[in-house]
């Protein structure tokens, strides 16, 4: 499913700074795996090359068999939004689109017919339990409310992967618990491949599979 | 000795007095009828570029209010402009000009006198004659040019107005009364020196036949040689007039 | 100063693009404007040198209009005790027929003596310029030219010039070589001298000089010298020094420059917005950083003077590069100007330098710093009231505009109010231009509002089309109306201007199209040259009967028409015959009945004025117009007010006979030629230009090249103004591009969200080029709205005090059909770099970013 062999990312500035370094792993379909480590250990960036939000200096990630590297910016594109939800820490709402729009965005992005679209996004509001918000502003929501519109985005077209970089960190314990439950029950329901970076160790025991890094290496690569 | 000898011995003696009557009697003696030459024009400048050009001068009546006409033959470029110039006793004279290739005639505005006449280093004013009565002379002694012994006299004109000169110095051969040199000055500067060579005595007339007439500011020089010189041939008075010039052209 | 260094300039780095952009409207602003000033300085000063060199050492000029004298008159001068010397002159711009080389101006002069060339100045004059004087007299194909003329034509002595003629094109010869300085740097020293006699006949003037130079007597003051002249001549001459002719020209052109001026000024305006707006932008995106310095003990005070420095700073750098730019656009305006000058007014001027005023440029750089400081005040204001607490919460804005719309709105309000009752005060000047100043002030303080109210009005109507992208842009709009509205401010201001001028010029040709159908009707002219501004070459009356007398020919109609000078401006007097002419043209009258009008013209007992003419001079039916002529002065009442577009400073018509009589000319410059029923004008045409052909150089130009002709004028006269509203477009193009760069930084993150949750970049970039259109979309309705009102004050403003035409309101409909597309290509076009920058850059830091 995500396959990444020898990765390496360095970032060029006024001080070269590693942020991985030969980094190879594999994760097969369905797996809910986390990715652990103290900040600064090349985690995040560990996600944004999997998302294609960026590329890496060396080695080759290929996600369902294609090659991420080989790809130009709008195939990128086109992966990720076919195979890939996205969900922030800080949600990464457009303030000025209700939750509907929100999540239909992803789908007007993919031209969708709009009765389809329409559809959709009720569907997945409903699915985050929000059905009751459908013209609400982001700012007019709770914390968890908000990342739950964020994960029902990410979501919009069942994609097979799901990636999550600390989705609970910017939220209470009792609301982290809340989104951590929809996103297990998500898994059960869809079967999506879900990978999720936090810092939490009690999320990364929720979860099949526990990658540590440090320093931009995998020390650990542990399965329960 | 002939009464007319006596005279003019009387008058020899009595001139030696006064220089006015040494230019009336100069004057007298170059008296005629009528004048007609032609002449050669040769005005040479500062950077040694020599132009030529001939006239047709004719002349008729006596000083003071004499007219003349003054007909350009060459070159084939000026063939045909005139200048008419009518001389009278008490103030200066009128000039016309006649180009032939526009039709039509110019005055010579009293204005435009100082100016140089065509290019030479004579000006207008210089062409014309001035009868005696517009001058006041002074004798300044004896001097020889070229040879020949000569009354200088200074002339200054009456009416300041009248002259682009302040005064000039005349030189009179008191031999025959012929004009040896003129010197033009303008506020004491010299300006001009016209030099007369070749004194022929023509049907009487003691005559130069070849003027070099010198610009000093310009450093350049006309001279002018005068060829078939005739005195007193038969012209009609209305020959000198615009439409005469018109008629010719 | 510390401050300036420690917090301006790292945020002027990061921010060099928009910076850069925010200079453009200033140096544009002021570029234009020291161009135009300076321009136009050059042109006077060319005029007024020229005058002075072919003045040479005259004191006094002696004139009488463009019709000039007769010869006669020089000996009536010259009889004149004071007059030192008196020369005739004779003035004229005569085409040269060699290739690029235009018109050169043609001097003719005394030649008998060398007096002429002693007068004016050519000091090697001694040194034989003209290789044989006699043979330039001789000869009237004499001309003598500069050395620089010369040198630039590879000319020599004896080498032919080709001029244009009463005769056509004839060839001279060149018989002496200016070079020394005073007369010959005249016109560019396109100057060529000729003999005056020689040049009577080659121009055909007849016995006739245009002007008498004069000099006073040793001993005798100017003042004396002129009042002996003026005595010795009357009234109808004028008697002035040559400078006094240098103001006559300015006021040919006041109206020309004024227009100008008034046109640079809004273009700063324009500016002004955009430098009001990155002052605005910047404050908002400085906030944290300012709450931090006011946590840290900065006073207002401080804050407030740091932006003013800022301002002094930026508005110093982009003036001074606007006056360097300005001075570098001069000389192609100064070509272009005079050149327009030469083709509607008649005087020609050759500008070789340029003249470059250092108070031009002192005031051009105060205007843009002073434009700067007054378009920061309100962001430096705001800056100073920013409160430390919020400021530094992040992600919160903090809303600094609350009640200021509300104080607006109440503002605008009562200044429409101020300005409509201005308008019922308007007869007063005063009150009109306050009424004016105060609808555009009313409508720069209701454009935030309205176009929030706008935005707001697009957003569902985006959505529909484009759901994502649409909806985003809108948006952007209606998140940031601070950020919109300057700009749209600014091209709304442009636009307005556009329409208003659009809609000024389009009265304008249409009312010269009703002008040209009534009035030039005939079916050819006969002119000696193709430009009919030209009246440097007339012809004699006979050929009437030539023309006449050409088969199928009905009627023809001469015409002589030249400047006299009237109040000491000069306008334009056409000598028409009336019988004739109103048999032939009927003009609605302004003022007056048709048939009385004529009958009184007819019989020399009255003229009939343009409208123009009586707005300008304000004079009105009955008033008396006085009028030197070589006669005496004409006094003839006004019987009639007509519409007359034969020049822009107005026309007065008055019958042939007392032209001829008063002024003992019986040329003409224009032969009006109609054609007998059921012939065919082209037959007929030919038929004359055969019969013309073997005496004169005369052409014959059909209705339709003078109309295209006329019409080719005033499209010249109008270019430049054309091109300085362009320019104001850019500026305010410049606004979109600048508003646009901040609005992307500020939605970076935005645009990374929709990157990341699967945004092409074309759907990025569209949704960029989305903003953009919006803002044109609202700019062009508020622009056309702002424009319909300033129309109204432009044409007012023109039929007060500018050529004092009185212009029917058509609204330009085609006009403002031509700015849509044109302003939305050029948001789109402005939009391309910022959508570019956009799609680029790192996706992680964009997500990142706060």
């Amino acid at each position: 499913m995500i396959s990444l062999s020898h990765v390496s990312k360095v970032f060029e500035g006024k001080r070269k700074a590693t942020a991985l370094e030969d980094v190879s792993l594999e994760i097969a379909k369905g797996q809910v795996v986390s990715i652990v480590g103290p900040s600064g250990s090349g985690k995040s960036t560990l996600l944004n090359l999997i998302g294609g939000l960026d590329r890496p200096t060396s080695g080759e990630i290929r996600i369902e068999g294609e090659n991420l590297a080989e790809l130009s910016d709008d195939d990128l594109t086109r992966v990720r939004r076919d195979k890939i939800g996205f969900v922030f820490q800080f949600f990464n709402l457009l303030p000025t689109l209700n939750c509907l729009e929100n999540v239909a965005l992803p789908l007007h992005l993919r031209k969708w017919p709009r009765k389809k679209i329409e559809a959709r996004a009720k569907e997945l509001l409903n699915l985050v339990q929000l059905d009751h918000r459908l013209e609400h502003l982001p700012d007019e929501l709770s914390g968890g409310e908000r990342q739950r519109v964020a994960i029902a985005r990410a979501l919009s077209v069942y994609p097979p992967i799901l990636l999550a970089d600390e989705p609970t960190g910017n939220l209470d314990t009792h609301t982290g618990q809340e989104i951590l439950k929809l996103i297990e029950d998500l898994h059960s329901r869809l079967g999506s491949t879900i990978l999720i970076v936090t810092h939490d160790l009690e999320v990364a025991n929720r979860c099949f599979r526990t990658v540590s890094l440090r320093d931009g290496r995998i020390v650990e690569d542990r399965r329960r | 000795m002939s009464k007319r000898g006596f005279y003019g011995l009387l008058m020899f003696v009595f001139l030696q007095q006064d220089p006015r009557q040494i230019v009336e009697e100069a004057q007298r003696r170059s008296t005629s009828q009528s004048q007609r030459y032609e002449g050669t024009l040769r005005v040479l400048d500062a950077k040694g570029k020599i132009i030529e050009k001939r006239w047709q001068y004719d002349r008729v009546g006596s000083h003071g209010s004499s007219k003349a006409v003054l007909r350009f033959t060459a070159p084939a470029e000026v063939k045909g402009v005139a200048l008419l110039i009518i001389n009278h006793a008490d103030k200066a004279s009128d000039q016309w000009m006649w180009t032939p290739a526009i039709n039509r005639e110019r005055r010579i505005a009293l204005q435009d006198r100082s100016t140089r006449f065509f290019g030479t280093d004579f000006s207008f004013e210089d062409l014309e004659e001035r009868d005696t009565n517009q001058f006041d002379y002074k004798m300044l002694g004896e001097e020889s040019i070229d040879g020949a012994a000569c009354w200088k006299l200074q002339s200054t004109p009456r009416q300041s107005k009248a002259s682009q000169y302040s005064h000039s110095y005349l030189w009179l051969r008191k031999d025959n009364f012929a004009l040896a040199q003129i010197e033009n000055y303008s506020k004491d500067q010299l300006v001009r020196r016209a030099h007369y060579t070749d004194i022929r005595n023509d049907q009487g007339i003691w005559t130069a036949h070849e003027i070099d007439m010198h610009d000093l500011k310009r450093n350049s020089r006309t001279i002018l040689k005068v060829e078939k010189l005739q005195y007193n041939v038969s012209m009609k008075d209305d020959a000198f007039t615009l439409q005469a010039l018109r008629r010719e052209s | 100063m510390m401050l300036l260094r420690l917090l301006s300039w790292p945020y002027l780095r990061r921010h060099v693009l928009r910076w850069t952009l925010t200079l453009a409207g200033i140096v544009l602003g002021v570029a234009v404007f020291v161009a135009m000033h300076t321009a136009n300085r050059s042109i006077f000063s060319a005029f007024d040198k020229t005058i002075d060199q072919i003045a040479g050492s005259a004191q006094l000029q002696v004139s009488a209009g463009e019709f000039g004298f007769d010869e006669s008159i020089l000996e009536r001068v010259q009889a004149v005790p004071e007059v030192g010397v008196a020369v005739p002159v004779i003035e004229a711009n005569v085409e040269t027929k060699i290739p690029g080389q235009g018109s050169i101006l043609l001097l003719g002069i005394d030649m008998t003596g060398d007096r002429s060339l002693r007068d004016y100045e050519l000091k090697d004059a001694d040194d034989a310029i003209i290789d044989d004087p006699l043979v330039f007299l001789a000869q009237p194909d004499s001309v003598m030219v500069t050395k620089e003329f010369a040198e630039r034509n590879k000319l020599e002595v004896n080498s032919r010039v080709p001029l244009l003629t009463i005769d056509g094109e004839k060839q001279f010869t060149v018989r002496g070589i200016m070079s020394s300085a005073g007369m010959t740097q005249a016109f560019g020293g396109n100057l060529a001298v000729m003999d005056i006699y020689a040049a009577q006949q080659v121009l055909g003037r007849g016995r006739r000089f245009d002007r008498i130079d004069i000099r006073a007597k040793e001993g005798i003051t100017v003042d004396q010298c002129k009042a002996a002249v003026k005595a010795a001549l009357g009234e109808s001459f004028e008697v002035e020094t040559p400078s006094a002719r240098g103001r006559h020209f300015e006021g040919l052109l006041r109206s020309y420059s004024t227009a100008m001026t008034i046109s640079s000024l809004f273009a700063l305006i324009v500016g002004m917005f955009i430098i009001y707006n990155s002052f605005a932008i910047a404050v908002t995106q400085r906030r944290s950083e300012i709450g931090i310095l006011r946590a840290l003990g900065a006073t207002r005070g401080q804050i407030q003077r740091l932006f003013f420095l800022e301002s002094i700073t930026a508005g110093f750098v982009g003036s001074a590069l606007g006056a360097f730019a300005g001075v570098g656009m001069a000389s192609v305006i100064t070509t272009y100007m005079s050149t327009v000058l030469e083709q509607t007014t008649g005087f020609a001027q050759r500008v070789t330098e340029l003249a470059i005023d250092p108070k031009l440029i002192v005031a051009g750089i105060a205007i843009g710093v002073i434009t700067s400081i007054f378009a920061a005040s309100i962001p430096a204001r705001s800056a100073a009231r920013v409160d430390p607490v919020q400021a530094l919460q992040k992600g919160k804005y903090q809303v600094l505009s609350a009640g200021e719309n509300r104080r607006r709105r109440r503002m605008a309000l009562t200044v429409s109010l101020i300005s409509v009752a201005c308008l019922f005060l308007s007869y007063s000047k005063l009150f009109f231009y306050a009424g004016y100043v105060l609808m555009i002030v009313a409508g720069l303080l209701l454009a935030p509002a309205l176009t929030l109210l706008l935005s707001k009005c697009l957003r569902p109507i985006l959505k529909q089309l484009l759901p994502a992208e649409g909806t985003l842009a809108a948006d952007s709009l209606v998140q940031a109306p601070r950020r919109t509205s300057a700009t749209v401010s600014a091209l709304m201001l442009s636009l307005a201007m556009v329409v208003g001028f659009g809609g000024f010029a389009h009265s304008f040709y249409t009312s010269v199209g009703e002008w040209m159908d009534n009035a030039l009707n005939p079916d050819f002219f006969v002119s000696p040259s193709a430009n009919l501004v030209v009246r440097a070459i007339t012809f004699p009356a006979s050929i009437r009967s030539v023309i006449e007398h050409v088969a199928g020919v009905d009627q023809v109609q001469l015409v002589r028409n030249a400047r006299v000078s009237f109040r000491n401006v000069p306008v334009m007097v056409l000598a028409i015959e009336t019988e004739k002419v109103s048999g032939t043209v009927h003009r609605m009258p302004v003022a007056g009945t048709t048939e009385e009008m004529n009958r009184l013209t007819g019989q020399g007992k009255g003229m009939m004025v343009s409208d123009s003419f009586a707005q300008i001079h304000t004079v009105r039916m009955g008033d008396i117009v006085e009028l030197p002529t070589p006669s005496g002065l004409l006094k003839l009442p006004i019987v009639g007010i007509v519409r007359d577009y034969s020049d822009l400073q107005g026309s007065l018509l008055i019958d042939r006979s007392v032209y001829t009589k008063w002024w003992n000319d019986d040329t003409a410059n224009v032969a009006r030629v109609y054609v007998k029923k059921g012939e065919d004008v082209g037959v007929v045409r030919q038929r004359v230009i055969d019969a013309l052909a073997g005496h004169h150089g005369l052409l014959v130009l059909t209705n339709r090249e003078v109309r295209d002709w006329i019409m080719k004028l005033i499209d010249q006269w109008f270019a430049l103004t054309y091109n300085q509203i362009a320019v104001a477009i850019l500026v305010a193009v410049l606004g979109i591009v600048n508003t646009l760069t901040v609005s992307i930084t500020d939605r970076r993150r935005e645009l990374g969200v929709m990157q990341a949750v699967g945004g092409l970049r074309n759907q990025i970039r569209r949704t960029i080029w989305i903003e953009a259109f919006s803002i044109g979309v609202i700019g062009l309705v508020l622009g056309t709205a702002l424009g319909a009102i300033n129309l109204y004050y432009s044409l007012g403003m023109v039929k007060r005090d500018l050529g004092g035409l009185d212009l029917d309101y058509i609204f330009p409909l085609a006009f403002v059909a031509f700015m849509i597309p044109t302003i939305l290509a050029a948001s789109f076009i402005a939009a391309i770099g910022p959508a570019e920058s956009a799609v680029r850059g790192s996706l992680v830091e964009a997500l990142e970013y706060e």
